[in-house]
Formats: C-alpha cells, sequence, structure tokens
C-alpha cells in the first residue's frame, strides 16, 4: 500500500492531502498565534522556536550522523556574540550579520570536527565540552565582546520594519525557524542525509561504500553549528542581552536532552522535544499555582527538599519527566507520535 | 483512562491560563492590594541569594500583619529564576502581563536585571532597589529605576580612608576580579588615594576561573603592601587569604559588602577571616537598633522557614524593599506610579536598617539623581565571626 518506488516519492514533502491540510492548518494557527495570545506567550514562543532550531541542528549531528556533542552552548555564543558585534561594531545589517556570524559558528563546528574523526563517544564527548567552556571563557575576558558586563542588542530593523516588539519578532523568527526546518528535512533527503545515516549506522561500512568520513563528519559538525549559530543570533534579540554566563554547560545538556527526548534522528521529534522542554523550563514552576495539588508539593519540598518549598521541586519533575518517557518511549516522543498517528491515521476524514 | 486524560487537561490549562486579570485604576493596585514582583534564583549557581527574595516576602508579611499600608495589603509576587535571564523576562512578562504588578523590587543580579531593564522603563513600572551593586542601574539614569546598594566606589573609598587615616597604613594594594566589580574598585581607591596624595603599591588582578593564587600573593608581597583590598568574589577573597597565610605574607585585609557575612566568611575560611576589614550597607545581625530588632521578632521570627538564617542576604531583601515602602506609604491612599516616583524623589536622608537613602529629582545627566544610598560602615570580623562596628555610617560623594 504504501510503499515507496521512486526516489521523488520519498522526497515529496506532502504525501497525502491529509498532511497538506494539517501544514496549511498549522501555518494559519503560527499566524494567528500573537493575536490569540497575550504578549507573554508570544516570548515563550519565541524562546521555543529558538530551541526548535538548535535541537534541529544538534538532531542533525547527534541523531543523524551519530556524533555527539555538549559543546552547542558554544557554537550558540558564537552565533549570539557575532550577530551582535557585527551589527554594533561593523554596523551590518541583522540579515547580513545573522549569516555571517552562524557561517563563522559552522567554521568553528568544522575546526571542532576534525578531532571527532578521530574520537568516539564519551571521548568525543569530553573534546566537545571543552570547546563549550573556552568560548564562554574566552568571550568573557575579552573587552571587544563586553566581557562578564555583556552586550545589548541594538534596534532591529529590517528594511522599512523595526522589529522592537515580541509580536515583530516572532514573525521573523517563525519564518526563519520553518525555513530551516524544511532545509533540514530535505537535507536529510539528499545524498548528504544518506551520507550522515550511514556514517551513524556503521562509518566503516560507509566508507567502503564510497562516503568520504572527513568531509561528512566535518560537514555535519559545520551544519549543525551553522544551525545552532543562527540560534544563537536571533536568541540575541529575544533576550536583549546577552552575557557569557548564558552560555553554560547547562545550557548544552538542555540541547542534547531535547534532542533525546524528542527523538534521535528525527525533525519532527527535535520540534517536539524542544517544545516541550522549553515549554516545561519557562512554566512548570506555575504548577506551585494549581489548587491543592500546588500546595501538596509545596510542603513537600519544604519537607525534604529545600527551606523555602519555592521551586525545587519544578526541577524533580522535570527530570521525573524526562526519566519516564525515557522509560516508556526510548524513541522519544517522536515515537509516541507515531503511535498517535497510526490510531488516528485518517481523522477527521 | 477518560477520566485521567481529563485531568491532565484541567491542570495544563491551569498552567497556562491560571492568572486572571484584576481591574484597577493603577495597574496592580486595588482597593486591598498593591502588587509587587520580585525575582530571585532559588536553585542554580545563584541560589545562596535566594534569601533576599525570601527576606522581602517576609518584610511585607509583616507590614502585612500589621495592617498593612494605607488599609491596603502588600501582595508579594516572588518567583525563581535560577539566575538564568531567559527564565527572569519570561518571568516578569508573566506577571506584568498576567496578573499586572505595580512595581518590583530588589531582583537579584547584573545580568537577570539588565535583561529586563527596558523592559520594564519602557512600560514605565517602577523598579526599586535591584540587589547588585552596578553602574548599569543609573548609566544613564532611568526614571523609575531607583538604585538602593551602595556603588563599590564607595565602599573602596570608605576603606581606603579608614586604613590610611585610622591604621596609619602607607602601602595600599588592590586585588581585583577583571571585570566590572573589581574595577570599580580599583577606581574608587585610586582615587581615594589620589585625594590622599598617594597611590595603589599593586593592582592585581585575578580572573574568575583562577584556581591558583600563588603568584598573585607573591606579586602582593614584593609590593610590601601593608594593606591590601579584596575585590573578588567570596571564593578568591578567602583563597588569597588563606594562600598569604601559607606565604607568610601578613597585611590587614580589607574587602568589600559581598564578603561582609561574617559567619559564612568564618565558615568558608576556616577561621581565617579573623581580624579583616569589610565595609556592608546595613546593621549587623545583632544590631541594638530598634527598628532591626523588630524585624527580627516581627519578619524573621514569626514567618521565615524552619531552617533560614538571620544572615545579610536574608535582610538585605529588606534594605531593598524599604524605600519602596516608604515611597508608596507617603502616596497616600492614591496610589499611581506617577505619584510614587515624585515621592520617591522626595526622599531625603531616609534611613531604615541601611545607611541614609536620598533621591533627586530625575535629571537624565546625574545619575545620582537615582542613586540613594552613599553611606556605608566598617566592621571587623573578630573572635566567632561576629563583627565589631569600627565606624558610624560615613558618607562618601
Amino acid at each position: 500500500m504504501n510503499m515507496k518506488r521512486v526516489y521523488y516519492e520519498d522526497v515529496r514533502f506532502f504525501t497525502s492531502g491529509v498532511v497538506f491540510f494539517w501544514f496549511v492548518a498549522l501555518l494559519l494557527f503560527l499566524a494567528a498565534f500573537p493575536f490569540l495570545f497575550k504578549n507573554y506567550y508570544v516570548y515563550v514562543a519565541n524562546y521555543i522556536a529558538i530551541n526548535v532550531i538548535v535541537a534541529i541542528g544538534l538532531n542533525i549531528l547527534v541523531g543523524y550522523t551519530g556524533q555527539i556533542s555538549l559543546g552547542h552552548a558554544g557554537f550558540f555564543a558564537i552565533g549570539a556574540y557575532g550577530t551582535l558585534v557585527l551589527m554594533t561594531k561593523a554596523h551590518l545589517p541583522f540579515l547580513v550579520a545573522l549569516p555571517l556570524s552562524a557561517l563563522v559558528a559552522a567554521l568553528f563546528g568544522f575546526l571542532l570536527g576534525l578531532p571527532a574523526l578521530r574520537l568516539e563517544g564519551p571521548y568525543l564527548a569530553i573534546a566537545t565540552l571543552g570547546f563549550g567552556m573556552t568560548v564562554t571563557q574566552v568571550i568573557g575576558r575579552v573587552g571587544f565582546f563586553g566581557g562578564r558586563q555583556g552586550l545589548h542588542a541594538p534596534e532591529l530593523s529590517i528594511g522599512p520594519w523595526n522589529l522592537s516588539t515580541d509580536r515583530d519578532f516572532y514573525y521573523l523568527l517563525i519564518t526563519i525557524t520553518i525555513l530551516l526546518t524544511l532545509a533540514a528535512r530535505n537535507i536529510i533527503k539528499t545524498r548528504v542525509g544518506r551520507s550522515f545515516i550511514a556514517i551513524r549506522d556503521a562509518d566503516i561500512a560507509a566508507e567502503t561504500m564510497g562516503v568520504n568520513l572527513v568531509f561528512y563528519k566535518t560537514l555535519s559538525f559545520a551544519l549543525s553549528a551553522f544551525y545552532t549559530g543562527v540560534a544563537g543570533g536571533l536568541y540575541a534579540f529575544v533576550l536583549r542581552y546577552i552575557e557569557p554566563e548564558i552560555f553554560t554547560l547547562l545550557r548544552s545538556i538542555m540541547f542534547l536532552s531535547m534532542v533525546v527526548v524528542g527523538g534521535l534522528g528525527s525533525i519532527m521529534g527535535s520540534v517536539a522535544g524542544a517544545c516541550l522542554l522549553s515549554w516545561m523550563d519557562l512554566q512548570l514552576r506555575n504548577i506551585l499555582n494549581i489548587p491543592y495539588l500546588g500546595e501538596w508539593l509545596k510542603t513537600l519540598s519544604q519537607s525534604f527538599f529545600s527551606i523555602t518549598g519555592v521551586s525545587n521541586i519544578q526541577f524533580i519533575l522535570y527530570g521525573l519527566i524526562m526519566i519516564l518517557i525515557m522509560l516508556f518511549e526510548p524513541l522519544g516522543i517522536f515515537g509516541i507520535w507515531i503511535r498517535t498517528k497510526k490510531y488516528w491515521k485518517m481523522w477527521p476524514f | 483512562m477518560m477520566k485521567k486524560g481529563f485531568l491532565v487537561f484541567l491542570t495544563v490549562a491551569a498552567m497556562a491560563f491560571g492568572f486572571p486579570f484584576s481591574a484597577a485604576a493603577e495597574e496592580g493596585v486595588t482597593d486591598k492590594e498593591i502588587h509587587i514582583g520580585q525575582w530571585g534564583p532559588q536553585t542554580g549557581p545563584a541560589a545562596a541569594w535566594g534569601s533576599v527574595a525570601r527576606g522581602t516576602d517576609a518584610y511585607f508579611k509583616m507590614i502585612n500583619a500589621d495592617g498593612g499600608i494605607n488599609g491596603r495589603q502588600l501582595i508579594h509576587h516572588m518567583f525563581d529564576d535560577a539566575y538564568d535571564p531567559a527564565k527572569t523576562v519570561a518571568g516578569v512578562k508573566e506577571l506584568q502581563e498576567g496578573k499586572g504588578m505595580f512595581a518590583w523590587v530588589s531582583g537579584v543580579g547584573t545580568a537577570p536585571g539588565l535583561a529586563v531593564k527596558d523592559y520594564l522603563m519602557n512600560k514605565k513600572i517602577p523598579w526599586v532597589g535591584p540587589s547588585a551593586g552596578s553602574l548599569h542601574w543609573i548609566t544613564p539614569p532611568q526614571k523609575y529605576l531607583f538604585a538602593v546598594y551602595p556603588l563599590y566606589e564607595i565602599e573602596a573609598k570608605a576603606l581606603v580612608r579608614y586604613a590610611v587615616e585610622k591604621l596609619g597604613k602607607k602601602k595600599i594594594a588592590i586585588v581585583y576580579q577583571n571585570d566590572d566589580y573589581g574595577k570599580n574598585g580599583v577606581q574608587g581607591a585610586a582615587e581615594e588615594l589620589a585625594r590622599l596624595k598617594m597611590k595603589l603599591v599593586a593592582e592585581v588582578p585575578v580572573q574568575l576561573t583562577d584556581s591558583d593564587l600563588k603568584p598573585h600573593v607573591m606579586q602582593l608581597k614584593t609590593s610590601e603592601a601593608d594593606a591590601v583590598l579584596l575585590w573578588t568574589s567570596v571564593k578568591h577573597a578567602v583563597m588569597t587569604i588563606g594562600t598569604s597565610a601559607a606565604m607568610q605574607f601578613a597585611p590587614q585585609f580589607l574587602s568589600t559588602s559581598t564578603c561582609s557575612d561574617f559567619p559564612m566568611m568564618m565558615s568558608i575560611s576556616k577561621g581565617l577571616w579573623k581580624g579583616v576589614i569589610a565595609a556592608t550597607f546595613a546593621e549587623l545581625p545583632d544590631s541594638k537598633s530598634p527598628l532591626m530588632a523588630k524585624y527580627k521578632k516581627d519578619a524573621f521570627d514569626k514567618f521565615a522557614a524552619k531552617d533560614e538564617r538571620w544572615g545579610l542576604f536574608y535582610y538585605a531583601g529588606i534594605v531593598f524593599s524599604e524605600p519602596l515602602v516608604e515611597g508608596i506609604k507617603r502616596c497616600g491612599k492614591d496610589l499611581t506610579r506617577e505619584k510614587f516616583v515624585s515621592e520617591m524623589e522626595k526622599l531625603k536622608d531616609f534611613q531604615g536598617i541601611s545607611g541614609k537613602i536620598s533621591y533627586k529629582p530625575f535629571d537624565a545627566n546625574d545619575p545620582f539623581s537615582r542613586q540613594g544610598q552613599n553611606q556605608t560602615t566598617l566592621l571587623k570580623c573578630i573572635e566567632g565571626g561576629a563583627a565589631e562596628r569600627l565606624t558610624d555610617w560615613m558618607t562618601i560623594q
């Protein structure tokens, strides 16, 4: 029934009318979002979109190519600082500064890809971890980058539009996010993507089949860093202020957990993982405001975890949710999605 | 199964839309309530400063127990931002746009504060007493932002003045963290020494990540300094003293308010902190001042959590909110933000448990129109982490 016979069937975006319907529905929803919700939720959406971009970029590396990185906060920082510095010091417009700094991030990604040719697993994790921490340290010491005081984002205008509110920025950000998501999906369906997957599954076999390991491994790092760099540059304008302490190891781990929870080797999974974890990151503390349950959690926290009972409990819940997902669905949210999809295949038609 | 799903849905809905709007003449003010927001890390790298927000909370509860302000209760909304600016922005926007805060108070940290500064100022929402001594708050001064924390320069000047004039020290050196904070210390010390026709004999920078301070201490030792200012983090201050002791270098150490929580410093340094002089911006925990005793009895004893400590950070939460409360009091029944700002500008030598606080009518060219406290007092750490007060409140310009 559902067998694909030619390549073009595999790369086709709309596999059925149902998919097309939902895609248009999603676009309409995203376009109407700022008018449906309060400004605060637009900020949350922006935060989520940033993480979606990073998660997709990281998934290209981790999920599709089978490498690991604990240093993506470093690329994130390079993107953020690069964009602001190019805009404030070199007076480049945003739409030039953003891809340029993402390219700088990609260059660093390429360089970090070189040791990855020899390193695997935990060794690679440590190498990338070192990279991430070094970037923060270096930026923190250089006065040109504002040192520990950080940098403020300048006014943002593109052509005749002045993007000063969360809502204005939302449209730019969502457009970029959608484009990058589609681009990632397409890359994976090409020769490049298949090479990544071949390397992940068995790199020696891939090499004997003619996949150039040096080229594709470094390319994967560079591509992943590019995505993260773009996200970093955009993040600088979501926060409008950046400083080195924002780009910590904790952030790298957060990125990685989005990819894993979402589902390795799945673009949809990355989107879902990023949405869920960033949402929980910002919103989980409100669990204390729920009647009865909140009171109970507060007391629980006060008796066992912290004297204040303010919020440690949310981190415990956060961890618990992640563990439960991994325990019951090792494929992550993507696995849940596949099963749900099968179940609701033709709904509502 | 169905029932469970419904419950989950309810929970999510409650999380998402759990914030009702409140209608009033001024945002965040009703006949019975005044809503004040505050962020503070309860978790994460800076969790130790979380007690600031809890101190404010107890202080507000005390005021409410005493009948509130002009018949209104202070409703304190504090949230944990884990010292992550992204969460600070999220929380501030959520509370501001959801519940509507009349004003914001304190708020720990330079980075979290800077991330929300423009947002609050563009919306013309008053913000009193950011909990970080930074020039960022007053350069340029903002009409709705009232700084309380004394500038580190002032502390440096006071310490140098005391060391030279009272202790007769001849050679002053400084170890400083290589950032804004440290450089403010160097600048203050240099200016004061220039006034006394002297110079710093050594300026030794420390990086945040340095883990061996022997070279730094060697530099101090070679300069033969007889007094050393410590303008570093708590960790490096303690390390400097420890390394100096090991290298048999024993000048008079002087430090900032950051390191003035003596019981804590004594326990970290295993007793080496004894004899160190530090500047501070508030009364001592065991102060005889009647106001301090009242706060201890009516705020801390009644409302603090069981294992809370009556330490500097805790009642710093009170220090930063005192001017806010005073400003609201002076507005009387008719409380609006504009009126609040104009009442704040009239504060002159207002004193709670810190030095005197004064503001001036807003002047975009005068940072000191929004820098409240310009006083500091010096303490010496004695046996058991107790403090001996060396000076009265010193006013430094």
